[in-house]
C-alpha cells in the first residue's frame, strides 16, 4: 500500500489514499484497517497481556479468572533456578550446533550436487521428504530405529561388531539429538543454498576461470560471497528452529534423565502442565521474549551498521 | 462467502450432531474414559443398566478424546460445567478433581466386591470419590525355562552364590520366583547378565525402566514400599529420604551399572522394556500387569509366549507390595441429577455389575470370591484382583491434587541418581525439598 498525499492536500482540498487504482479517503483507510488491527489486538496482544499479568501474579488451573498479583516473585524464581538456565544453556549449544552442522553440510551438498541435480531435477525430491515428517513423528521413529531389540541399527552393529553404543544414554543422547536433528534438517539449508548458487550468472564464474581462477577460488571469492545474505538468513532461520525445539526431543528422550536434556520449550511446557506453575512458565516465556528480542534487536544494528 | 446447499447441510449435521445429546432423553450423563475396552465394557454395562432403570434414571453416555483429557476435565470442572452427572478420575489425579466433586457413599457390600485396597483407589481425605472401574498394577515377568535350569544345575548355583557375595555381599541360593525377595530378584538379574557371567544364556538379568517418566516412577516404588517406604508419616512429614528410599535407588542403580539391564535403560518406559523382554534376551522384567496378554502371545511375542511366568513384585522386610491405580466413575458437584448418578454409581458397585462390567472387557480388580465367577473368561483378572488385594497399596499422599508433580519431581531426581549427574543424598534432598514444597498446598 502505498501513502500518496495528492498535491491537492496542500490547497485545503481532503488528502486522499491511494491503493493500487482505487482511491479512499484516510477515514475509510482507518475502517478497512480495523478488522486487521482488530485481530491483531485480540489474538496477539490479548494473550501478551494476560501473559504479562500472569508472570507477575500467583495463579493455578483453579484461579486462572482471578489470579492474585504477587510482584516479580515468579521472574526472581525463574531466575534463581538451576534449571531454567541449564535448559537455556541446552537450547543455546543445541541451536547453535545444528544450525552450523545443517549449514556446512546442506552448503557442501549444494555445490557438489549442483551440476547433478541441474541435469536431474527429479533427485530434489526424495531430497526433500525428510522435510515432509512431523518432527514428533521423527522422534518416535528415531526411538525405533535407535531400540537395541527393535531397532535396525543397533541390530547390525550388534552383527557386525558384537556390541552397539547406548545412543540414548546421558552421555550419548545429546549427540544422538543433534544427529537426529540435523538429518531432518539439512534439506532445509540445502534447498536454499542450492537456489541461491543456482541464481549465480554463470558467465561470473566463467570469466574468473579465464582469469585463471581454481574451482576452490572460484567458491571462495565468486560463490561464497554472493551467497552471503543467504547463508546468514538460513543460519538464523535454523538457529531459532534448533533454539526452540520441543517435539523430537520430547518423543525421543523426554527431558532426559535427571532433565539432563530439557530445552527451553520443555521447561517452560513441564512448569506449566506438569507442574501447574502457571506464573513461573509465564516469566520464563517472558524472559526468553526480552532476550530474543534484544538479541534479534542487537544482530539487526549490527546488519545496519556493516551496510554504512 | 456464499454457502452451497451441500456446505449447508454440512453445516446443519454438524450443528445437529452436537446439540443432540443436549435433547436426548438420558437424564445421567456419564463422562466415560474413551477408547479401548475401558469404552467397550462401560457401552454394555450401561446398556444392561438402561434396561432395567426408569426412563428418569437412564443414562447417556458421554466420551471425548484421550489428547489431554484430564486438562480439559479439569478446566470443564473448574468452570463449574454440569455437562456431565458423572465423570471418570483417576488416583493420581482423584486431588486435582475432588473439590468439584462430591463424595458418595457405595455401600458396606463395595468392600466385598473390590477389597478395602482397592477402593483406597478413589478415596481422598478419607472420603470416597468414586466406583474403581479398572485397575493397573504391576507384574513381576520372567523366564520360566531359564530359572528352572538355574535351580536344577548345581554349578550354576555355585556361580549364582560366587555372583550374589561378590556384588550383593550375601551368600544367596537360587529359588522360587514366588518367594523371592529384592535380593533374590537382584541376584538372578546379576546371574543372567553377560557382562557379569559370560556364560549366561541372555544378554540382561532385567529391564529397568527408568526413563525420566512419572510411570516408570509408579513401577518403581515398590521396591521402596516393600523396605516400608512412604512418602509421608502420619504426622505429614516428608520421608521420601527414609532408608528404604535409598535402598531401592541403590539398587536400581546397582543393577544398571552392571550392565544387568540394557545400556539405553535411561529412555526406557512400558513400549521399550516390553520389547526388550520379548526380544528373550532378558530373564526378568517388573511391568505392567497390561503387557501380560502380549507377553503371553505366542503371535506377539514368540520367543518367550511360552516359558513366560508371572509372579507379584519380590518381597522386602515389610512384605510384598505392588503399586496400584486405577480408573473410576464419580459424582460432579454440579451434577443436574445427583439422585440418578448417585442410583448408578452404587449399582455399579454391585457385584452384579462388577462382573458384567469384567465380561465385557473392563479390568476391575475383584476381590477374590468374586473374580472367582469370571476365572474362566478372564483369568487375567484372578492374578490382578489377588496381588490388589493382598498387596495393593497407595502411597500417603498419592491422591492429593500435587500426586502427579510429586511422582514428575522422583522422576527427575531419582534419574538424576540414576544416570551418575547427581548422588543419592542430593537426589533424595532435592525431592524432599521438592514434595514439602509441593504436598502443603
Amino acid at each position: 500500500m502505498n501513502h500518496l498525499p495528492d498535491a491537492g492536500s496542500r490547497l485545503g482540498v481532503r488528502r486522499v489514499w491511494r491503493i493500487d487504482m482505487a482511491l479512499v479517503t484516510r477515514a475509510e483507510g482507518r475502517m478497512y484497517l480495523t478488522p486487521l488491527v482488530g485481530f491483531l489486538l485480540l489474538f496477539l496482544g490479548f494473550p501478551a497481556i494476560v501473559n504479562l499479568i500472569y508472570s507477575v501474579s500467583t495463579v493455578t488451573f483453579e484461579t486462572l479468572r482471578s489470579p492474585v498479583l504477587s510482584g516479580f516473585s515468579n521472574y526472581v524464581a525463574v531466575l534463581n533456578d538451576r534449571e531454567f538456565w541449564s535448559s537455556a544453556w541446552f537450547s543455546l549449544r543445541f541451536g547453535v550446533l545444528t544450525a552450523s552442522a545443517e549449514c556446512l553440510i546442506g552448503l557442501f551438498l549444494a555445490i557438489f550436487l549442483a551440476p547433478l541435480l541441474g541435469k536431474r531435477p527429479v533427485l530434489m525430491a526424495p531430497l526433500m521428504l525428510p522435510l515432509m515428517v512431523a518432527p514428533a513423528m521423527v522422534g518416535l521413529m528415531y526411538r525405533l530405529v535407535l531400540h537395541e531389540f527393535a531397532g535396525p541399527v543397533p541390530y547390525y552393529l550388534f552383527e557386525w561388531f558384537g556390541d552397539s553404543p547406548a545412543f540414548l544414554d546421558i552421555n550419548n543422547a545429546f549427540r544422538t539429538l543433534v544427529v537426529v536433528e540435523t538429518l531432518q534438517w539439512t534439506p532445509f539449508a540445502f534447498l536454499l543454498f542450492y537456489m541461491a548458487y543456482s541464481a549465480i550468472p554463470l558467465d561470473v564464474r566463467e570469466a574468473s576461470s579465464l582469469d585463471g581462477a581454481s574451482p576452490f577460488e572460484i567458491v571462495r571469492w565468486i560463490d561464497l560471497p554472493l551467497m552471503k545474505p543467504t547463508l546468514v538468513i538460513a543460519f538464523f532461520i535454523r538457529f531459532i528452529d534448533g533454539f526452540r525445539v520441543f517435539d523430537n526431543v520430547y518423543a525421543l528422550t523426554g527431558s532426559g534423565a535427571g532433565g539432563s536434556t530439557t530445552s527451553l520449550s520443555i521447561y517452560i511446557y513441564q512448569a506449566f502442565f506438569k507442574e501447574g506453575a502457571i506464573g513461573k512458565a509465564v516469566a520464563a516465556s517472558v524472559v526468553l521474549f526480552v532476550a530474543s528480542f534484544i538479541v534479534l534487536h542487537g544482530l539487526n544494528r549490527l546488519a545496519g551498521r556493516r551496510k554504512l | 462467502m456464499k454457502l452451497s446447499k451441500t456446505s449447508f447441510a454440512l453445516m446443519a449435521t454438524l450443528l445437529a450432531g452436537t446439540a443432540l445429546p443436549t435433547f436426548a432423553n438420558a437424564t445421567v450423563t456419564v463422562l466415560g474414559w474413551p477408547g479401548g475396552s475401558e469404552e467397550t465394557a462401560l457401552r454394555a454395562t450401561v446398556e444392561t443398566y438402561n434396561k432395567q432403570a426408569s426412563d428418569a434414571d437412564k443414562v447417556e453416555l458421554l466420551f471425548f478424546n484421550r489428547e489431554g483429557f484430564y486438562d480439559k476435565l479439569q478446566a470443564d470442572m473448574a468452570a463449574g460445567s454440569s455437562a456431565f452427572d458423572v465423570n471418570l478420575v483417576a488416583t493420581y489425579s482423584l486431588g486435582r478433581y475432588a473439590p468439584y466433586m462430591e463424595p458418595v457413599d457405595l455401600g458396606a457390600d463395595a468392600a466385598k466386591v473390590f477389597g478395602e485396597s482397592v477402593l483406597k483407589t478413589m478415596q481422598f481425605d478419607g472420603k470416597q470419590y468414586g466406583v474403581p472401574t479398572d485397575l493397573s498394577l504391576h507384574f513381576m515377568y520372567y523366564r520360566k525355562d531359564l530359572v528352572d535350569a538355574l535351580i536344577g544345575d548345581d554349578a550354576a548355583r555355585k556361580t549364582y552364590g560366587e555372583i550374589a557375595r561378590k556384588y550383593l555381599g550375601k551368600p544367596l541360593q537360587p529359588k522360587d520366583p514366588d518367594s523371592w525377595t529384592w535380593d533374590d530378584w537382584a541376584a538372578t538379574a546379576l546371574y543372567f547378565t553377560k557382562q557379569v557371567n559370560p556364560d549366561s544364556p541372555v544378554r540382561y538379568g532385567t529391564v529397568l525402566q527408568m526413563k525420566n517418566l512419572l510411570f516408570n516412577m509408579m513401577v518403581f516404588q515398590s521396591l521402596p514400599r516393600s523396605y516400608g517406604g512412604d512418602w509421608m508419616d502420619k504426622n505429614g512429614n516428608v520421608t521420601v529420604d527414609s532408608d528404604a528410599y535409598k535402598t531401592g535407588l541403590e539398587l536400581y542403580k546397582k543393577l544398571y551399572d552392571a550392565g544387568s539391564s540394557p545400556k539405553d535403560s535411561l529412555s526406557y518406559e512400558y513400549a521399550e522394556t516390553n520389547a526388550a523382554f520379548a526380544s528373550g534376551q532378558a530373564a526378568t522384567a517388573l511391568q505392567w500387569n497390561a503387557a501380560a496378554a502380549d507377553l503371553t502371545s505366542t503371535e506377539k511375542s514368540p520367543a518367550v509366549a511360552e516359558v513366560t511366568g508371572i509372579v507379584a513384585p519380590p518381597a522386602g522386610p515389610d512384605g510384598r507390595a505392588d503399586h496400584i491405580h486405577g480408573l473410576g466413575l464419580g459424582l460432579n458437584k454440579n451434577a443436574k441429577n445427583k439422585e440418578g448418578a448417585v442410583k448408578f454409581l452404587k449399582w455399579l458397585a454391585t457385584e452384579d455389575a462388577a462382573l458384567l462390567y469384567a465380561r465385557s472387557g473392563g479390568s476391575p480388580a475383584l476381590s477374590p470370591d468374586v473374580v472367582a465367577k469370571v476365572a474362566k473368561e478372564r483369568p487375567d483378572l484372578v492374578k490382578l484382583g489377588e496381588f490388589a488385594s493382598k498387596y495393593g497399596y497407595v502411597m500417603t499422599g498419592a491422591t492429593s491434587a500435587s500426586a502427579l508433580p510429586v511422582y514428575e519431581l522422583q522422576a527427575k531426581e531419582f534419574t538424576g541418581y540414576w544416570s551418575g549427574q547427581q548422588s543419592l543424598e542430593d537426589a533424595l534432598a532435592h525431592t524432599k525439598a521438592g514434595m514439602q514444597d509441593l504436598l502443603k498446598k
